[in-house]
């Protein structure tokens, strides 16, 4: 293999996309290291709301991040649908291994880069430094994530709770 | 190149505090001809390497201490304690200049100036015997030389074993006169069909290194004279065959050349002569030509890293094997059972032996310590001798590396408050050389180092005092011996009159102890006024294995350290809710305890039984209520990682048998986060 196919891999496009309540997200695939079936969580006392426990992954203690919590939505119910997305962030110049826990896994989609589409800076819900981007599709759009930064920080990811606590609610029923 | 220089930097590490260890084994014996030996072989290897890596200054500096050790190893100076303070000041120096960025660090140049001129003075103070000095080293040589090297081309005659010489004799014989290699060749062996059992085909490459010169070889064919075709050549003034470099090329040779090129031969003894000459002279009294150079294989170097995932491997598959022993269990298959317990088997031995790598002997660390004691009493003028006992049992190398400090600041302070000065001992009627002995052993799954003094020992009446005087217990306050002693450890508490620059700046036992607790040690004080102060030290063999007691508390699983574990009782869920002030009643005994289902905020009720494990914390014990406890589990430790760092009262996490994930407890941080006023610490 040449360094330009290692410098391909590297930037792919390739997203894993998958869903929060009725909402789609992406992160890129370079960052996904596996997908897991739930399995039993153990809760760690004491520890924020959004760090939902540790499982064992392979003989390790991997902590799982309720997605969910920490976008502003109520805890993650567990159905056949959920899923834990094992990924390797970067915090503080170290790595670590976490996982997420998601509704469903949805697809694995290509997006050149003049399909991504920057984020409008009003208008959504997120904060805009943790969304790389937007990915239109027929019937919506998915948001495309900026996973380093997202775990860099205990806060959670929703910028203007107040207005729009209503709209999300709603639409997840 | 980057990487050599890294290794060269590791390993002259290594060579320094060999150095260090041997001079202060020198003080004691100064007459020892093998320690000046070591050391003057260890500064060789050194200067060699500097020189090699571009350590200029080094080299120099080296040079010049060598020059010192070369007087004394010919007897013409006498080691004393000036010579011992200026080589070990240069220890610390070497240190510098090897850590050493860029050339123009004016301290060290200072410093360098400072201590060649005082090598010089000693030198000089030596003109004399230093030409003399130099008249013995041939003589070293000739007793070298007396090894000499043959090569040895022996071609029987077909028709040989006619005269009834078997040549295997005579290759024995000659064998004996030395160290030998010997190649027997075949290439004059015909076809099978051709093949006449009578005759000899084969001849011989041999070389031989011996001191009875050409005229034993000669006489060992004086009968098979005519028999055979015998070339023999000398190769060298020394002896090769020690050299692990010739042998090899001349076995690379022998493989690829039909026939020994003797002109190319003798060129390259002649390079390696000159190689030898030079690497060989100062060696040259402890080298005589035996077999010798195969120590270096005994141990190789592996970097700590390698070992860390080595052992996380090891963990892994101990968990593996706990939970494959689950599941033969629960499968009633004999065969299963069978291969199961012979897993088991295999991984506890795997375990062990991987967890031994890692542990080296306390001994490792001593030299600072020694030093520290020979430089201490020398400004204290205190005399005191450092003793050790039981320096070979072996501790884990994170712990041995983390119990440095600690120790260290036990030592100094045993020699600054504990140690008295020489007139007071004289008149208490003590010996006038005092004695700080450091003491290891195992003691069960634990390894116990004690460190005591003969000194003035400490006064509980005295910290008490103190104690109150500083608000850190009420007046009105009882404390048995080994409380008082425990208050010793608290922040802020030095006893000590006056503020040394040893020691005494009521910094000191408090960071001792948390040191010691870091590593899942406990420590504690016991002294005896005017007989002296025994610190006793106890340390878990590892730090990624522990014993504990799995509990459980809902669908929760939890792990207490059996270390911290004193009882455990059986209690009424009704009893423990309509405890007053969280009190309960043990063996007779008022124990406070803490609920942790309502800490953890863990959902579910709790059973109508319930149970209570008491645990040590400080001198006081507190029960933690659980709902059942499962059994002693030995559990392999892991992190929780970095988004868990806040967490305080969970120390890590062990994977169970059944694949889930129990949390282990900190019970003296729980305990101490959750501690409120309503319990009664010490009741």
């Amino acid at each position: 293999m040449d360094d330009t196919q290692i410098q391909n891999i590297n930037n792919t496009n390739t997203f894993l996309s998958f869903q929060l309540g009725k909402e789609l997200f992406a992160l890129n695939v370079s960052k996904v290291l596996t997908i897991l079936e739930m399995k039993p969580i153990t809760k760690v006392p004491n520890s924020p709301e959004y760090l939902r426990g540790v499982i064992n992954l392979r003989g390790n203690v991997l902590p799982v991040i309720d997605m969910r919590i920490k976008f502003g939505m109520s805890a993650t119910e567990f159905t056949t649908n959920t899923c834990i997305i094992v990924l390797s962030v970067e915090i503080e110049g170290e790595t670590i291994q976490l996982g997420i826990l998601v509704d469903s896994v949805d697809s694995v989609i290509e997006i050149k880069d003049t399909e991504i589409e920057e984020s409008p800076t009003i208008g959504t819900k997120y904060k805009v430094e943790f969304i790389q981007g937007m990915y239109h599709l027929e019937d919506g759009f998915i948001m495309l994530l900026n996973i380093d930064l997202i775990f860099s920080n205990d806060e959670l990811m929703i910028a203007q709770e107040v207005e729009t606590n209503a709209s999300v609610s709603n639409s997840e029923k | 190149m980057e990487k050599f220089r890294e290794k060269f930097i590791e390993e002259a590490n290594d060579l320094i505090n060999e150095l260090e260890k041997v001079l202060l084994a020198l003080e004691n014996q100064p007459k020892n001809p093998d320690l000046i030996q070591q050391i003057f072989r260890v500064m060789h290897s050194l200067k060699g390497g500097s020189a090699m890596f571009g350590f200029t200054k080094m080299d120099k500096f080296t040079h010049h201490l060598e020059s010192i050790y070369d007087l004394i190893r010919n007897s013409k100076l006498e080691i004393n304690n000036d010579i011992l303070n200026i080589t070990l000041a240069s220890v610390d120096h070497l240190r510098s200049l090897l850590q050493e960025k860029d050339d123009e660090d004016t301290k060290n140049k200072v410093q360098n100036d400072l201590l060649v001129a005082k090598i010089q003075e000693i030198i000089n103070e030596n003109v004399m015997a230093e030409s003399n000095g130099k008249t013995i080293q041939p003589m070293e040589q000739r007793q070298n030389k007396e090894h000499a090297t043959y090569y040895l081309n022996f071609k029987p005659h077909a028709n040989i074993f006619n005269f009834g010489t078997n040549p295997l004799y005579l290759i024995d014989e000659l064998c004996d006169l030395g160290q030998y290699k010997v190649f027997p060749r075949f290439d004059h062996l015909p076809g099978i069909d051709e093949l006449d059992a009578t005759k000899c085909f084969i001849y011989w490459d041999i070389f031989l290194a011996t001191n009875q010169g050409i005229n034993a070889i000669s006489e060992v064919f004086i009968f098979a004279d005519d028999q055979c075709d015998l070339k023999v050549q000398k190769i060298s003034e020394f002896n090769l065959l020690d050299e692990n470099t010739f042998i090899g090329i001349i076995e690379e040779s022998v493989r690829s050349h039909k026939e020994i090129d003797l002109d190319q031969m003798m060129l390259l003894t002649h390079d390696l002569e000159k190689i030898y000459e030079k690497e060989k002279e100062p060696q040259a009294q402890t080298k005589s030509g035996g077999a010798s150079a195969d120590t270096s294989i005994s141990s190789i170097r592996v970097s700590s890293q390698k070992l860390d995932d080595l052992i996380n491997w090891v963990s892994e598959l101990v968990t593996i094997q706990a939970r494959l022993s689950l599941f033969a269990q629960e499968n009633d298959s004999a065969e299963l059972s069978a291969i199961s317990e012979e897993v088991e088997k295999i991984s506890r031995r795997l375990r062990d032996d991987v967890f031994g790598i890692r542990l080296i002997p306390i001994e490792t660390m001593l030299t600072r310590f020694q030093r520290l004691v020979r430089e201490l009493s020398q400004e204290l003028d205190k005399e005191v001798v450092f003793k050790t006992e039981g320096t070979e049992t072996e501790l884990d190398k994170n712990i041995i590396e983390m119990l440095a400090d600690p120790l260290m600041h036990i030592i100094r302070n045993s020699l600054d408050h504990g140690i008295e000065s020489a007139e007071e001992r004289k008149i208490l009627g003590k010996p006038k050389k005092s004695i700080i002995l450091l003491k290891a052993f195992y003691s069960g799954a634990n390894v116990v180092i004690q460190i005591s003094d003969d000194g003035r020992g400490i006064d509980p009446e005295k910290i008490k005092n103190y104690a109150i005087a500083k608000g850190l217990i009420g007046a009105e306050a009882e404390l048995t011996k080994s409380e008082a002693f425990d208050l010793l450890f608290l922040p802020g508490f030095s006893t000590a009159q006056k503020v040394t620059k040893v020691s005494g700046r009521g910094v000191g036992m408090d960071v001792v102890k948390r040191k010691i607790t870091e590593i899942r040690g406990e420590v504690e004080i016991d002294s005896e006024i005017n007989k002296g102060t025994v610190l006793t030290i106890k340390l878990p063999l590892t730090l990624s294995i522990i014993d504990g007691l799995l509990v459980q508390m809902s669908d929760t699983k939890f792990i207490i350290p059996l270390s911290s574990v004193d009882k455990c009782y059986e209690f009424k869920h009704k009893v423990l809710e309509n405890a007053i002030n969280n009190l309960i009643r043990t063996d007779e005994k008022e124990v406070a305890f803490l609920n942790l289902r309502q800490m953890f905020q863990i959902e579910g009720t709790p059973p109508e039984t319930e149970h209570v494990v008491v645990v040590q914390f400080g001198t006081a014990k507190i029960g933690l209520s659980v709902d059942t406890i499962i059994g002693q589990y030995q559990a392999v430790l892991k992190p929780l990682g970095r988004l868990y760092k806040k967490q305080n009262s969970v120390s890590g996490a062990t994977i169970l048998g059944d694949g889930t994930v129990a949390l282990v407890l900190d019970t003296n941080k729980l305990i101490s986060q959750y501690a409120t006023n309503e319990i009664k610490i010490g009741g």
